[in-house]
């Protein structure tokens, strides 16, 4: 292949951090005190809740599926876990930030084990594990439960060195590693293949019950970091947490490359994603951009992203079909068949 | 043997297709290709598998956009047609795969989508009536108010026969290999509803595999091949021997034999089936193949292939009966299961149960030999890599790079990565179903040589085909297959297509034989059950 059609290719794959990179050089030069190292190391932080369940979306969606539970279980994890740490008996704050994973873990199984086994629909399931944990929850904290252990929230609040978000740290770690997982291991390669044909990926010998549920354990597991994350911030738990936000965790994954087909995404472009949504609002914010404005930028910005992924096909047909007639052409022999 | 056999005059001409050719990314579907249909006659097409058949009525009927050519079509001339054009032209296709709403019913799906109605209500009593009186006209008996799920493909298609001809008032009639999944009553009925159309001054153009259905059922035929238009003839003017030789054309059908190898066979048995049976697919099968052996299953589509394939990997349970693979009992639950005791299945649909089609060819190429390029769970890109390229190359795989998605690939050379996928597991039992089909003759003749060279070493395969050629090319033996059960062997010595052509339909050709074995059999010794 030449080396032009490989980097056409390449920036066509990471599409995403063009536009990071364009929009963070206007805001560099345009908007006022965007570019110090404070906000950037905001930006990454004020992304790290988002960029979880961005992760997590993105995830479920490579297997073709969808979660609409991971906001629920946000805060569901860490709420259930305070509320136990603190009417059923005390407990270690690193066995309560165990006992909170385990939760996402556990409500991920669940929502994996019907839609995988029982064939159910992944929008029907999810929803309604959403709705009940959120009903749940609205019952039993009716009031925010502040005054937590600075163990139990160091995830969120804690700082390396006194100015670096332990959540920013964590947050760029957790994507490299899946990064690294997706790419480079057996068990993540399972994960493209069977969303991209499940029926295909079956008769090929992949378990594809075990990666459908795999995925949505891992969803729930990265939901509960964003739920530990959520109640650092905010030093309390309460029922309101992270409503809404499945939302804009989709629009995240499509931004990042994601495809409700499946079969596709990669972490690292999700974290395109992620910081491009923590970006448009910093930015936007710090222009004095009304708040519901930003929200409907977003929603704009999700439009165009679809609109992209739908060319994006398209040019990357177009380029290997000329590669290809290139190639035949080339050859005497190919020359023949084109002509 | 041109065009100029006949003369038909200018205004008869409903279709007229001039120079029409079709690339795509990998190939040349159709080169230059002329075709002329005269109203009120039964057009044949024939091909081999891959000749341009397909893409031809697929051009016709609008699904297929042409790279070059025109269509005329009753008075006007179009670049390229639409499904809606080619409807409003009164085109219609019935293709191999029967496209019906399985959930209504069959009265339903004649009228749909326009039903009948009055003043936007539907009249489903009218419906009803109409349709029950259509079956029976046509001859083609079936209750009116059965859910289309219900049906057998063989009812299936001939339920979109009557609608595309009946309802529709279609006047140019594409079956593109219809006949191929009908049952004997069903194809009289066909027969009758093409003999109805005729009459009543329609046309129909008529794709079989089938050279003697072709020479009784039209008035002329042009065969195509390679993706050239070879010619068009009258019937009369044909028999089945001159067709053959055009289907074929000048090459040596001798020399394209591949090498023998029965030197490899061992007398080790690795796969043995003993009384393996699901009722209503399969019954009381006994085989037993030895290492290093090719052997071929040739059956009509129905005859419980693919069916067998299936329980063998644990897509399907069977009933009963046991499966011995190197010696030992083998039951399986599901394809992991199989594959962990080196049982691969090679599915019949590429698209839907092969490849993975958004995924580049080295992530499908590599699958069944992800743990050989890894350590500890974590892929070696560079060996990978390298694997796959090399995989590439003995596939004589034709793409841009290793990167390139399955998407862009032509049939054939999508077949060569399934092949070259299932190559490099090395499996102990490798079941293939139809590996050669719907590919070019480039591509045909790299993965039987593939099969014959490779594929067979220190393993065993067992072979499905479209078409016997391919199976008397490469295999050891050939087990015919019939309504289930497995009725006669051809060893290599003996292998002749047209006997063993007859064969699949059921005629008994090793009488003697057969007896014998039975008889042999009862006489309690297993060994000569297997065949």
């Amino acid at each position: 292949m030449r080396r032009v059609t490989k980097i056409q290719l390449f920036i066509l794959e990471n599409l995403v951090w063009v536009l990071v990179i364009l929009f963070f050089l206007f805001n560099a030069i345009a908007t006022e005190s965007f570019f110090t190292f404070k906000n950037q190391v905001n930006i990454i932080f004020q992304s790290s809740l988002m960029g979880m369940l961005v992760l997590a979306q993105g995830i479920v969606m490579m297997v073709g599926e969808l979660d609409l539970s991971i906001d629920a279980i946000l805060a569901f994890a860490p709420a259930m876990t305070i509320l136990f740490v603190t009417t059923v008996m005390p407990l270690n704050p690193f066995v309560a930030i165990l006992m909170t994973l385990l939760l996402g873990v556990l409500v991920g199984f669940i929502n994996g084990f019907f839609v995988a086994r029982m064939k159910s629909n992944s929008f029907l399931l999810t929803l309604s594990t959403q709705i009940v944990m959120r009903g749940i929850i609205l019952f039993l904290i009716p009031f925010s439960i502040a005054g937590l252990d600075p163990a139990y929230t160091y995830v969120g609040r804690g700082r390396l060195f006194g100015e670096i978000p332990v959540a920013a740290v964590a947050f760029i770690l957790i994507f490299l590693g899946f990064e690294f997982l997706f790419n480079k291991t057996i068990f993540g390669r399972k994960f493209l293949l069977t969303g991209g044909n499940r029926r295909a990926s079956y008769i090929s010998g992949i378990n594809t019950n075990r990666v459908i549920i795999y995925a949505f354990i891992i969803a729930g597991l990265l939901a509960a970091v964003a739920g530990l994350i959520a109640t650092g911030r905010q030093n309390a738990v309460s029922n309101g947490m992270g409503s809404g936000m499945v939302m804009m965790a989709f629009a995240g994954a499509i931004l990042g490359g994601s495809s409700f087909n499946g079969g596709v995404g990669k972490p690292i472009g999700m974290l395109g994603g992620a910081l491009l949504l923590g970006m448009i609002d910093n930015a936007l914010t710090l222009r004095g951009v009304n708040v519901n404005l930003v929200y409907a930028t977003k929603g704009g910005l999700i439009f165009l992203a679809i609109m992209l992924d739908r060319a994006k096909d398209q040019i990357n047909d177009h380029i290997m079909y000329k590669e290809n007639i290139r190639r035949l052409t080339s050859t005497e022999d190919g020359l023949e068949k084109a002509s | 043997m041109e065009d100029n056999s006949i003369s038909p005059t200018e205004q008869n001409n409903v279709l007229e297709m001039r120079g029409i050719t079709k690339l795509y990314a990998g190939t040349v579907a159709l080169e230059n290709v002329s075709f002329t249909v005269v109203g009120g006659e039964v057009h044949g097409l024939i091909g081999k598998n891959g000749a341009g058949k397909s893409t031809l009525v697929g051009i016709l009927s609008g699904i297929i956009p042409p790279s070059r050519g025109t269509i005329h079509l009753n008075g006007n001339t179009y670049h390229h047609l639409t499904p809606i054009t080619a409807k409003k032209e009164h085109v219609a296709i019935i293709t191999q795969e029967p496209q019906v709403v399985e959930e209504s019913t069959v009265a339903e799906n004649l009228f749909m989508p326009r039903y009948i109605d009055s003043r936007s209500l539907v009249k489903w009593r009218k419906i009803d009536q109409e349709a029950k009186e259509l079956l029976k006209r046509t001859g083609f008996e079936i209750h009116t108010d059965r859910k289309v799920r219900e049906l057998t493909v063989s009812e299936r298609q001939i339920l979109l026969v009557v609608k595309a001809c009946y309802v529709e008032d279609a006047r140019i009639i594409i079956m593109d290999e219809v006949s191929a999944s009908l049952n004997q009553k069903d194809q009289l009925v066909l027969y009758r509803i093409i003999q109805d159309q005729v009459d009543s001054g329609k046309t129909v153009i008529f794709i079989s595999h089938h050279t003697e259905e072709l020479l009784n059922v039209c008035d002329r035929v042009t065969v195509l091949r390679n993706g050239h238009s070879v010619g068009s003839a009258k019937v009369q003017d044909l028999d089945k021997k001159k067709l053959a030789a055009l289907i074929v054309g000048d090459e040596a059908y001798e020399a394209s034999v591949a090498e023998e190898k029965s030197a490899l066979i061992e007398n080790e048995s690795i796969l043995e089936l003993r009384d393996y049976t699901r009722y209503g697919k399969f019954e009381k099968i006994d085989l037993c193949i030895k290492k290093g052996e090719v052997v071929g299953l040739a059956g009509l589509r129905g005859s419980g292939r693919t069916e067998l394939f299936k329980c063998l990997v644990g897509l399907d349970q069977p009933d009963q009966g046991e499966v011995l693979l190197d010696g030992k009992a083998f039951t399986v639950k599901s394809p992991d299961e199989a594959m962990k005791s080196g049982m691969v299945y090679l599915a019949e649909e590429r698209e839907a149960e092969g490849l993975v089609s958004i995924s580049s060819i080295k992530r499908n190429i590599t699958v069944n030999i992800l743990p050989e390029v890894s350590r500890n769970g974590v892929i070696l890109s560079r060996l990978e890599n390298s694997r796959a390229d090399r995989l590439v190359k003995v596939m004589d795989i034709v793409a841009a790079s290793r990167d390139q998605l399955i998407s862009q690939l032509s049939g054939g050379n999508k077949q060569k990565v399934l092949v070259g996928k299932i190559m490099a597991g090395r499996p102990r039992v490798s079941l293939l179903d139809e590996p050669t089909r719907g590919v070019d003759i480039e591509a045909k003749q790299s993965i039987l040589k593939t099969i014959n060279d490779e594929m067979r070493k220190d393993s065993c395969v067992l072979i499905t085909s479209p078409g016997v050629d391919d199976l008397i090319k490469i295999c050891d033996r050939i087990l015919i297959l019939y309504r289930g059960r497995l009725i006669d062997t051809f060893n290599r010595e003996e292998f002749d297509e047209e006997v063993i052509y007859r064969a699949i339909q059921g005629e008994v050709i090793h009488e003697e034989t057969v007896r014998e074995e039975i008889i042999f059999n009862e006489g309690g010794q297993s060994n000569a059950t297997c065949y």
